[in-house]
C-alpha cells in the first residue's frame, strides 16, 4: 500500500474512533444522575428558569434529536459553554494546553535520557551489579503510584534538601523564552526549569522504568542475532555495533509502545498536576469532574482522544522510515 | 487445564530465582494482614481524637517533632513525643495510622481481585467468540478496543465514577461478628462502583488477548477434529479453546491486579473512591501536613508500593516461566 493510501485509511479509522469516543461521552452524560439545567444554574434556582434553560438547551427533545444536535455542534467545531463558568469550552481547553504539553514533553525527555543508557548498560552487562540495580529501579518505578512519588520528592528534595521550589508554577515556557529572546536574560528560563524538574521527574518515572525494561530485553534479543556476529567478524568496533545498529533496531518497537502509552501519560498528568498544583488540562479535568461540568470534561477528553489518534498515525508512518523492512501494510 | 510442562516450568522458575519467592512472601503477608485486619489493628481505624494532652497528633514511635500551640493568647512551641499506644503515630483528625494501614490493605486487594475477576468475566467470552467466529463480531470488538484505547483509562474511570456514584456496599465483618475483635468496625465497606469501573476500563485487554488465542486455535487439528464429530461450537469454545488459551490470560490477570490497585489508589487520592479506609485517601489526608508531619502520607504509600511490587513480581515470574508474548495494558496512576 502506498503512503497516501495508508494515511487516508488511518485517518478514516481515526475519525471512527473519535466518533466512538464522543458517542460514549454522550451516553455517559445522558445516564449520569443530575439535571443539566440545575447543574448549570446551581442548586436552588427557580423552577421557571430551569424550565426555560431546559427548553433553550433542547433538553426536552427526544434523545436522538439531542444526539444529532450534539454531533452537529461538534462537527462544526462548537464545543459549547462550561456549565459553571459560562465561558467557551474551546478557550478553557486551549489556555491549559501549554502547561500540560510542557510537562509531558519534559517527562518524556527525562524518561528517554535516563532509560535508554540504563537499558543499554543493563543489557551489555547482564547479571552484574549495574544490571541488578537497573532491574530493581524499574521494578520500583512501575510499582510506585505517581502521586505518592510526587509528594515524597516534594518532601525530600523540596522541603528537606531544599533545592527545588515547592509552590505553584511561576512562569510558562513561552514567556520565559520570550524574556530570553527579548532581554537576553536566562533568569526566567532557569526559574521555569526549577519548577518543572520535580513534576517532570514524577510523571517521567513510570516511563523511565518501562523504557529501561523494554530497552534491556530488546537489546538482549537483538545482540543474539547473527548480524551482530557478522559485524564483529568484519572488524567493526563493538561500540559502533552496539550503538549504531543494535540500539537502532531496539528503538523501533519502543516508539510504538510509547505511542500507545499516551493514555497513561495523560492519566499520569491528571495526577501529577493535582499533586503539584500545575495549571494544565489534568487539573482542569479534575475540577470539572468535581462539579460535573460535562461540556468542559467532554472538551478535554476530545482533545486528548484526537491527540492520541494523531500521534499513533504519526508513529506508524515513522515506522517505515526507521525500519525499511516494514511496509505500511 | 494447566499442563504438567507448565507446572514444572513454574516450579523451576520459582526455585531458581529469588524474586518470585520475595513476591510470594510479600503477597501472603499482605493478604493475611487484610483478612485478619480486626485482630492485627490496635485501634478502631475510624475512631478519631487520639491526640496528646496538648491536642497534637502523635509521631511514630521513636520520633518527635515540634508543634506550635496557642495557650492564653500566646503561641508557644512544644515538643511532641511518641507513645507506645500509637506505633506509627496518628493522623490529622487523630486516627491511628497503623490501624488504618492494616485496614487499607482490604480495599486495595478487594478492588484488585474483584476488579480483575469481573473484567475476565466480561472480556474473555467476548474475545473468544470474536476470535473464533471472526467476521462482524470480530470487527466490532477490534473497533471497540480502538475506541477504548483512545480514552486514558484513569480519565474514563473518573468519568464513569461520575455516572455510578461512589456509595460503597457494606457487608458485616465476620471476625467482628464472631466476637473475636472487640471495638472494631462492624462492617467492611466494599467500593462496588470502583470495582465495576475498573473492570469496565480493563476488560478490553482481556478480550484482545482471548481473541488472539481463539484466532490461532480455531484451525488447530484438535478443533477441526472436534468439529468433524459434530461437537457444537459452544462446547468447542469452552471445552477446547478456553483451556488452551489460559496461560496468557493468567499472566495478564496478574499484571492487571497491580494496575488496578494503582488505579484505585489514584481514584481515592483524587477523592472519588467512595471509602475513606483506603491507602490513596490517607495519602491525600497526609498531603496537607506533609512538611511537619510526613508520616501520615508516607506510611500508606509504602503499603501501595509493597502490594504492587509483590503482584508485579509474581506476574514477572508467570511470564518468564510461561513466556507468552502479550501486551501489558495501561496503568492507572
Amino acid at each position: 500500500m502506498s503512503m497516501p493510501k495508508f494515511l487516508l485509511r488511518r485517518t478514516l479509522q481515526g475519525i471512527f474512533v473519535i466518533w466512538g469516543v464522543v458517542t460514549v461521552l454522550f451516553v455517559l452524560r445522558a445516564v449520569s444522575p443530575g439535571d443539566p439545567a440545575t447543574l448549570m444554574l446551581g442548586e436552588g434556582a427557580n423552577q421557571e428558569l430551569i424550565q426555560q434553560v431546559r427548553a433553550e438547551e433542547g433538553l426536552n427533545d427526544p434523545i436522538f434529536v439531542q444526539y444529532a444536535d450534539y454531533i452537529t455542534d461538534l462537527v462544526t467545531g462548537d464545543l459549547g459553554y462550561s456549565w459553571r463558568s459560562n465561558r467557551e469550552v474551546e478557550a478553557m481547553v486551549i489556555e491549559r494546553i501549554p502547561a500540560t504539553l510542557e510537562l509531558s514533553i519534559a517527562a518524556t525527555i527525562v524518561a528517554i535520557s535516563i532509560a535508554v543508557p540504563m537499558g543499554v548498560i543493563s543489557a551489555t552487562r547482564r547479571e552484574q551489579l549495574s544490571d541488578y540495580g537497573a532491574t530493581l529501579f524499574s521494578l520500583l518505578g512501575i510499582s510506585t503510584p505517581n502521586f505518592w512519588l510526587g509528594l515524597m520528592l516534594i518532601l525530600v528534595l523540596g522541603v528537606w534538601v531544599g533545592i527545588f521550589p515547592t509552590g505553584r508554577r511561576a512562569v510558562g515556557f513561552g514567556e520565559a523564552l520570550m524574556t530570553l529572546v527579548g532581554t537576553g536574560s536566562p533568569g526566567e528560563l532557569l526559574t521555569w526549569l526549577e519548577y518543572i524538574a520535580l513534576p517532570a521527574l514524577t510523571l517521567g518515572t513510570y516511563f523511565t522504568a518501562l523504557i529501561t525494561r523494554l530497552t534491556r530485553s530488546g537489546m538482549i534479543d537483538e545482540l543474539g542475532k547473527p548480524y551482530v556476529k557478522a559485524t564483529q567478524a568484519k572488524g567493526l568496533p563493538l561500540v559502533l555495533t552496539r550503538y549504531k545498529h543494535v540500539l537502532r533496531n531496539t528503538m523501533i518497537p519502543i516508539i510504538t509502545v510509547l505511542g500507545l502509552q499516551m493514555g497513561t501519560l495523560m492519566g499520569g498528568a491528571v495526577i501529577t498536576e493535582t499533586v503539584f498544583n500545575w495549571p494544565g488540562l489534568g487539573q482542569r479535568f479534575v475540577d470539572a469532574l468535581g462539579i460535573r461540568d460535562w461540556p468542559l470534561m467532554q472538551g478535554i477528553i476530545l482533545f486528548v482522544a484526537i491527540s492520541f489518534v494523531v500521534i499513533n498515525i504519526v508513529v506508524d508512518a515513522l515506522y517505515t522510515y526507521l525500519d525499511p523492512q516494514v511496509s505500511v501494510e | 487445564m494447566i499442563s504438567d510442562r507448565v507446572k514444572s516450568n513454574l516450579q523451576y522458575a520459582f526455585w531458581e530465582s529469588f524474586l518470585p519467592k520475595l513476591g510470594m512472601i510479600l503477597l501472603v503477608t499482605i493478604v493475611l494482614m487484610a483478612v485478619f485486619a480486626p485482630l492485627i489493628a490496635t485501634h478502631d481505624p475510624t475512631r478519631t481524637g487520639h491526640f496528646n494532652e496538648d491536642g497534637a497528633q502523635y509521631p511514630p514511635l521513636g520520633f518527635e517533632y515540634t508543634s506550635e500551640i496557642a495557650t492564653g493568647g500566646e503561641i508557644v512551641e512544644i515538643t511532641v513525643e511518641s507513645t507506645n499506644e500509637h506505633i506509627l503515630g496518628t493522623n490529622k483528625i487523630g486516627q491511628d495510622v497503623f490501624s488504618r494501614f492494616v485496614y487499607g490493605a482490604r480495599v486495595s486487594l478487594l478492588v484488585g481481585i474483584f476488579g480483575v475477576v469481573l473484567a475476565l468475566i466480561i472480556g474473555v467470552p467476548f474475545g473468544l467468540i470474536a476470535g473464533y467466529y471472526g467476521g462482524h463480531i470480530d470487527d466490532g470488538l477490534m473497533r471497540m478496543a480502538d475506541i477504548m484505547l483512545a480514552f486514558p483509562s484513569l480519565v474514563l474511570a473518573l468519568a464513569l465514577i461520575g455516572v455510578f456514584g461512589q456509595q460503597p456496599i457494606r457487608v458485616p465483618d465476620p471476625i467482628v461478628k464472631a466476637g473475636l475483635a472487640e471495638g472494631m468496625p462492624e462492617t467492611i465497606p466494599i467500593p462496588g462502583a470502583v470495582i465495576i469501573v475498573v473492570a469496565l476500563v480493563t476488560w478490553v485487554w482481556f478480550a484482545r488477548v482471548a481473541r488472539g488465542e481463539a484466532l490461532s486455535l480455531r484451525n488447530a487439528e484438535y478443533v477441526k477434529a472436534a468439529r468433524s464429530f459434530g461437537t457444537s461450537n459452544r462446547t468447542i469454545l469452552f471445552k477446547h479453546v478456553l483451556p488452551n488459551s489460559l496461560t496468557p490470560i493468567i499472566v495478564l490477570a496478574t499484571i492487571q491486579i497491580a494496575v488496578i490497585i494503582l488505579t484505585e489508589a489514584s481514584l481515592a487520592y483524587l477523592g472519588f473512591s467512595g471509602t475513606t479506609l483506603s491507602w490513596g485517601f490517607e495519602i491525600k489526608q497526609g498531603q496537607s501536613v506533609l512538611r511537619t508531619r510526613p508520616w501520615v502520607a508516607m506510611v500508606p504509600g509504602i503499603g501501595i508500593v509493597l502490594s504492587v511490587i509483590s503482584v508485579n513480581l509474581l506476574g514477572d515470574w508467570f511470564r518468564d516461566a510461561l513466556d507468552p508474548n502479550i501486551e501489558g495494558g495501561e496503568r492507572g496512576g
